[in-house]
């Protein structure tokens, strides 16, 4: 069975600065996991680097059998100074890799904001376009999922709450028909009861059959969702751990820092 | 101090040239909100636009009329644009002082558009027909048809334009781009393509304003010069919150440099322009009608 997202070796940053090295992570098709790890330490620059935003440094990413990213330049000192995009391309490109529905929910994601929900959801299926016939999920599906965004489907992004533009931005990856949904902190700075809703939605849409990786600090919603939890650490997966080994968040913040915090 | 009869010509004069404004900042807005750069060869496009028309519709060139003439320039002209992108844009787009490069290669491409036209056209300056002739009683008022046909394309056009950007997909998408790029590439939308689409039809719009330009002055290769300058000014004396900004900028550019004309002379009304412009920045950086910068 081939895997449904590979990393092998993957390292990548903001040059000249190394932010994660080495890398390598396998989903299974049909596999929840979870990243767990405290903040600055490379998470969203790692997934950033998985979508195509930003250009890996060495490694590769397969997804479904195919690898995504282009051989790095050989020879590239001879043009490191040759800006052509036509010699120098890039080596990921972002809008392949989504329309090969690998789709990242990016963290904070600010969206368009002079733009209305209806018009950012009825550009959210363009990454589907040639792969899914008959989108799964339509607009019907997204309202009952999130039915605030129907209350708001008229009013611009930048007048959405934090957790509505959230919710927004989840639902245009699921009208991009994922076959890979990256979650990057999707509860960061929601209330609490907002958070509860949102949580509740992801589990929802772990049961509409949606392989995700979520990215999250609430290990609690964590355990309960993953089949697997990789701390991350230092740019580095410190340690993997099954569903039934995940501890509470101290034990965890130990485990990272090797000794507890008080 | 001025007639009734004075005043409505002097305004219907500013509100027609408001408009040909509209249509040239428009098209230089929809560049520089999706691309975030400024195209200084908007002014060459103009003119090319001008000579390509003149090239088919008078009776020195192919004598096919002035509505082959607007046709053909206008889709030269989005060819060309997509070709100036590819050539002198596109090649520097990673760089971190994309913003800076591109002032320098528009601006080469200028050079080159012009002395192009200098070329193939030769120094002498030509002029078009309008499009319409003699003149309409609105009771108050007998205005040129030229005129009245020159708004009623612009009106038409900008109004195509709104719709492209607000009702279809792709427009969307551009817009999309313009005010997130990241987000926009996360959802799949191809960028470099957009921006093309953006850049050809910046180009277009310049090449049917080239064609009215035509037919009020007389054409010569740096014809563009001046609606460039006018269309900087309505962009970033109107801002660009809103694809409709410019326009009614262009319209207030229009009846002040109308009047301006007729009180304190042709001399004077640059300068007079842009002291408007910056005292307007200083009260309100963002333009008029904005809030804040590059959106479409
Ligand atoms: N655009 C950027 N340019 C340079 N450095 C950045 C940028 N974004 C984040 N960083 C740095 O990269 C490191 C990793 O950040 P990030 O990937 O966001 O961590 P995490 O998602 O685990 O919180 C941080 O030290 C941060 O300061
Ligand atoms: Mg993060």
């Amino acid at each position: 069975m081939t895997a449904l997202l590979e990393l092998r070796q993957l390292s990548g940053g903001y040059s000249p600065i190394q932010i994660f090295q080495n890398v390598d992570l396998v989903v299974q098709p049909g596999e929840t996991v979870g990243f767990f790890g405290p903040n600055g330490h490379g998470k969203t620059t790692l997934m950033k680097t998985i979508s195509g935003v930003l250009e890996p440094w060495s490694g590769d990413v397969i997804f479904e059998g195919r690898r995504i990213n282009r051989e790095a330049p050989r020879g590239s000192r001879r043009f490191r100074n040759f800006n052509y995009d036509a010699v120098t391309r890039r080596r990921m490109d972002p809008k392949a890799v989504a329309r090969a529905g690998l789709i990242h929910v990016a963290q904070g994601n600010l969206l368009f904001p002079e733009m209305t929900v209806d018009e950012v959801l009825s550009i959210a299926p363009m990454a589907a376009a040639g792969r899914e016939k008959g989108n799964r999920f339509g607009l019907t599906s997204i309202h009952s999922l999130f039915p605030r965004l129907a209350e708001r489907r008229g009013h611009k992004i930048r007048f959405l709450s934090g957790g509505e533009r959230q919710m927004v931005s989840i639902a245009a990856g699921l009208l991009a028909v994922p076959r890979l949904l990256i979650l990057d902190e999707p509860t960061l700075g929601l209330s609490p009861k907002l958070r509860l809703e949102l949580c509740q939605s992801i589990r929802a849409i772990k049961d509409m059959g949606v392989p995700l990786i979520v990215i999250d600090q609430d290990v609690a919603f964590l355990s309960a969702l993953i089949d697997r939890l990789h701390l991350f650490d230092h740019g580095r997966i410190a340690r993997v751990l099954g569903k039934a080994e995940i501890p509470d968040h101290d034990t965890l913040m130990s485990m990272l820092f090797g000794a507890a915090i008080t | 101090m001025i007639s009734f009869d004075t005043f409505l010509a002097v305004a219907s004069g500013g509100l027609v040239l408001g408009a040909l404004y509209a249509l040239m900042a428009a098209g230089l807005a929809a560049v520089w909100t999706t691309l975030g750069i400024f195209n200084f060869a908007h002014g060459a496009f103009i003119a090319l636009g001008a000579y390509i028309g003149w090239q088919l519709a008078d009776a020195g060139g192919a004598g096919l009329g002035l509505t082959a003439g607007v046709v053909v320039a206008t889709v030269a002209l989005f060819g060309f644009g997509i070709l100036f992108h590819l050539v002198l844009v596109r090649p520097f787009e990673r760089r971190a002082d994309i913003v800076t490069v591109s002032v320098i290669t528009t601006l080469a491409g200028t050079a080159i558009i012009e002395s192009a036209i200098n070329l193939i056209w030769g120094p002498r300056s030509k002029q078009l027909a309008r499009l319409g002739t003699g003149e309409i009683d609105l009771g108050l008022i007998r205005i040129p048809m030229g005129d009245l046909v020159l708004v009623a394309v612009v009106a038409a056009t900008l109004a195509g334009l709104g719709w492209f950007l607000g009702r279809t997909r792709t427009g969307r998408a551009m817009r999309a781009v313009s005010q997130n790029r990241e987000a926009a590439e996360l959802m799949g939308i191809d960028v470099p393509r957009l921006y093309a689409l953006a850049f050809g039809l910046s180009a277009a719009m310049a090449g049917l304003a080239g064609i009215f330009v035509g037919g009020l002055r007389f054409m010569t290769p740096t014809m563009g010069a001046d609606p460039l300058m006018k269309a900087l000014i309505v962009v970033i004396l109107g801002g660009i919150a809103r694809f409709t900004s410019p326009i009614y900028a262009a319209l207030l550019v229009g009846l002040v440099e109308s009047f301006s004309n007729y009180f304190v002379g042709l001399y004077w009304t640059p300068a007079v322009l842009f002291a408007i412009m910056i005292a307007v920045l200083y009260v309100k950086p963002s333009g008029l009608f904005g809030h804040h910068q590059r959106t479409l």
